[in-house]
């Protein structure tokens, strides 16, 4: 029993770290229709800024947050501009956006990997090697560090998209963009602005994975896999879905590897987005594609 | 002297074939006017044009005097003129009272949207009852309602209908045209797309009929009614005298 309640806890703290990272993908699905399979790589670009900010600075991983997340919303409001701006209203067009993604994912891989070689690197604070202990359980500090910055983070999106107009424009383009321009959304600016979110959302998430794990410039096919599974699980396009996916996913994959070993542990994730689009491809909280 | 002037008009989707071929249209404030025709005569199109939705290929709009060609649908929605669309376009999971902060999103003085939100809630005593109810869980006549109500917020000179009736009860329908009266006796002008035709131009002043993308005749709604060149348009045949 105190070995269940322990995985429990490991699989809850590593659960909000997934969510602050399924967050950005599922909130830029929602309003742009598109699947950003370059999302885990800027979190790797993400988790390299960190890494020499730490280095280079002695800036806390934690802390970087506040250097990641404006550069990747900067950057995140040029890229839709330049790839995306026109071509989200067609159709068409908007189908082969997803390819734009998958090569925009190779390009970050390729730039990183040529100025900072593929080896293994993470960030060191001091608490990464720390835990706090409670009676016969203990709790990772750099995980209950990162979790409780990326339910801090969580709630603060949160709190905008329900009580702020930018959110109201948010919500009302990802439920039907035609009702949006209808009562006045500049739906382009709402997209671009949500792109710009999501990916500050990564640029926080990159902060995080560079002192919870290793990481190196091809580290982003592995999380992206795990990622999209988080997504299709809660739902794609819905931000609670994806919370719920990200914390019952991870609590069965620390099952999954105090059971069977680390080696397995990936595979709950891939073996659950197999299951889910086979039984209910929608996902748990999704709207059910239209015939 | 019309307030709304559609002149000439060439529209369509994207790169596809022309939906409206040089369409001409006047409509005078305060009036209502229901717009007529068979399946794929451009009626949608036609209001989509208005509010910026499709892109105009050749022709001018003007209201009050200016243009409305190369506004986003945001900078026609300000300069008064609100649509309504076909497919019951509200915000499922925002609730009645959210649903219609929606409708005064371009206002920046959020009191007097709560301000105008009672105001709806006078004419729509359902939406104040089901304020917090989320949309999704309401009757299509009270999403419908929702609707209008979401478009009077912005108090606007002109309101556009896309298929009011469409999917609705024939009571319910007679009700939600009923307030389409209301809103015309408080001299906002009415632009209704129906395909049912009786019940449209038994509500409106003014009929047009539309046909492959052209206004084919118009004139006050008995007469058009009353027209044997409806006859032919819908059924394909000019009625005899036996079948009148």
């Amino acid at each position: 029993m105190t070995q269940a309640i322990q995985i429990l806890i490991i699989g809850l703290t590593l659960g909000g770290v997934f969510a602050l990272m399924a967050s950005g993908l599922t909130l830029i699905f929602g309003v742009m229709g598109i699947v950003n399979l370059a999302h885990a790589a800027f979190m790797v670009a993400a988790a390299f800024i960190s890494f020499f900010a730490y280095k280079g600075l002695g800036l806390d991983p934690i802390a970087s947050i506040v250097l990641t997340m404006p550069v990747m919303f900067v950057v995140g409001l040029v890229v839709y501009r330049l790839f995306f701006a026109r071509s989200i209203d067609d159709p068409k067009k908007r189908s082969v956006l997803v390819l734009v993604t998958f090569a925009m994912a190779l390009v970050i891989e390729g730039t990183l990997g040529f100025f900072f070689s593929n080896i293994y690197r993470s960030t060191n604070p001091p608490y990464a090697y720390d835990a706090f202990l409670m009676g016969p359980f203990y709790l990772p500090k750099g995980q209950f560090y990162a979790t409780l910055m990326s339910a801090l983070i969580l709630g603060a999106l949160w709190a905008m998209l329900r009580f702020t107009r930018l959110g109201y424009a948010i919500r009302a383009t990802t439920h039907n963009r035609t009702a949006a321009e209808v009562v006045g959304v500049n739906v382009d600016r709402v997209s671009m602005f949500v792109f710009g979110i999501g990916m500050a959302l990564a640029g926080a998430s990159g902060s995080m994975i560079s002192f919870l794990f290793s990481f190196y410039p091809g580290k982003h096919w592995e999380w992206v896999a795990i990622l999209l599974s988080l997504v299709v699980l809660g739902g794609m396009g819905s931000l609670l879905g994806a919370l719920i996916g990200a914390l019952s996913l991870s609590v069965i994959s620390a099952f999954v590897n105090s059971a069977y070993g680390p080696t397995w542990s990936p595979v709950t994730f891939y073996l659950a987005l197999f299951a889910i689009l086979l039984i209910r491809p929608q996902g748990l909280l999704g709207k059910k594609p239209e015939l | 002297m019309p307030h709304l002037v559609v002149k000439d008009v060439v529209a369509g989707y994207g790169s596809g074939p022309d939906i409206l071929t040089g369409l001409s249209l006047d409509v005078e404030e305060g009036k209502s006017y229901c717009i007529v025709g068979p399946n794929g005569a451009g009626k949608s199109t036609l209001l989509k044009a208005i509010c910026g939705l499709v892109n105009i290929r050749n022709g001018t709009i003007d209201f009050e005097g200016e243009t409305l060609l190369g506004l986003r649908a945001d900078q026609v929605l300000q300069r008064g003129i609100c649509f309504v669309p076909q497919d019951r376009s509200l915000f499922p999971d925002m609730t009645v009272r959210e649903n219609l902060r929606m409708g005064g999103y371009i206002l920046k003085d959020r009191n007097e949207v709560e301000r105008r939100i009672d105001e709806v809630f006078e004419m729509f005593p359902i939406l104040k009852e089901r304020a917090s109810q989320h949309a999704k869980t309401m009757s299509g006549g009270q999403q419908q309602q929702l609707l209008l109500g979401r478009a009077l917020v912005l108090r606007p000179k002109v309101v556009m209908l896309d298929e009011p009736s469409l999917g609705l009860a024939p009571k319910v329908s007679k009700q939600i045209f009923d307030s389409m009266n209301q809103l015309k006796d408080a001299g906002i002008t009415i632009i209704v797309v129906e395909q049912n035709a009786r019940m449209g131009l038994g509500y409106c002043d003014w009929g047009c009929v539309l046909d492959l993308g052209k206004l084919v005749f118009e004139g006050a709604s008995r007469t058009v009614l009353d027209d044997p060149r409806m006859a032919e348009l819908y059924l394909g045949t000019r009625r005899t005298g036996s079948e009148k």
